[in-house]
């Protein structure tokens, strides 16, 4: 129990999604310490071109969650591996297509999950975070 | 090694419906040796529904059936080592605190209590990551 767990930084295989490389933020897309990966809260971010997407809602909650399976499967875990999800919204009105959306991605055995809505940095409408199992 | 995830499906709650979020969520989820659970908001174990009183009414109702639900999955009280707990307004924190504070022995778990807009008119929405 007190070996000391190995710790990485995970980086996505897409590079325009390291969001918090490219803007210089003091934080990691995510680290790998033991059996969990720790992911960063996730904004809609277009995977072509590297820029914040602010359409409509239902549209920035599947980016955002293809960019967690991105993500995730860039250090060999997945979706099906994720164990928590935060799922922030910058409208509380958002949430019946947030849900809807969202189960798309977890149609079985979902993670565990809490959701609510509070003030977002960057318009963003939309930021998601999880722990997995990284393997 | 891959370690093990699995969804324990707590019956006591009718329709599993603890987080009262519907079945896009499953309450309780072990991975390795931690057991996650999901946001509760204050439900009646008996019919499933959401019970909507005042903060200090829900945070029973919430803890008491937090209880359960970790000794159904095999954790406890005791064994919770983060707690997360959401108010619709912070000026309702010390309501939580005094229902919070008779549930947990010394020393309680880590926790962060912050102020949201909650969905389903929730006053409060508590969760935490438990040893199993």
């Amino acid at each position: 129990m007190t070996a000391k767990l190995p710790r990485s930084a995970i980086e996505p295989k897409n590079p325009r999604l390291n969001v918090s490389r490219s803007a210089n933020l003091p934080h990691v897309p995510g680290i790998r310490v033991g059996p969990y990966i720790f992911l960063s809260g996730m904004g809609p971010i277009d995977p072509e071109t590297g820029e914040r997407n602010h359409g409509p809602i239902a549209e920035q909650i599947r980016i955002t969650l293809a960019n967690m399976r991105h993500m995730l499967e860039s250090a060999g875990s997945s979706l099906e591996r994720v164990v928590r999800v935060h799922v922030v919204l910058a409208d509380l009105a958002d949430m019946p297509e947030m849900e809807r959306v969202y189960r798309e991605f977890f149609p079985i055995e979902p993670p565990a999950r809490t959701a609510w809505s509070m003030q977002l940095r960057f318009g963003n409408g939309c930021e998601i975070e999880c722990v997995a199992l990284a393997t | 090694m891959s370690s093990r995830r699995e969804v324990i499906v707590a019956s006591l709650f009718a329709r599993d419906r603890a987080s009262t979020f519907g079945p896009a969520v499953s309450t309780l989820v072990r991975g390795g040796d931690f057991l996650f659970v999901s946001g509760l908001a204050a439900v009646d174990p008996d019919s499933g529904e959401r019970v909507r009183g005042t903060t200090a009414s829900e945070t029973r109702q919430i803890l008491v059936n937090l209880k359960q639900l970790l000794e159904v999955a095999g954790s406890s009280l005791d064994k919770v080592v983060k707690v997360n707990v959401l108010l619709h307004s912070m000026l309702e924190a010390p309501n939580m605190n005094d229902v919070y504070a008779r549930f947990f022995r010394e020393p309680p778990p880590a926790r962060t209590v912050c102020g949201a807009r909650l969905p389903d008119d929730a006053k409060v929405i508590i969760e935490c990551t438990a040893l199993v």
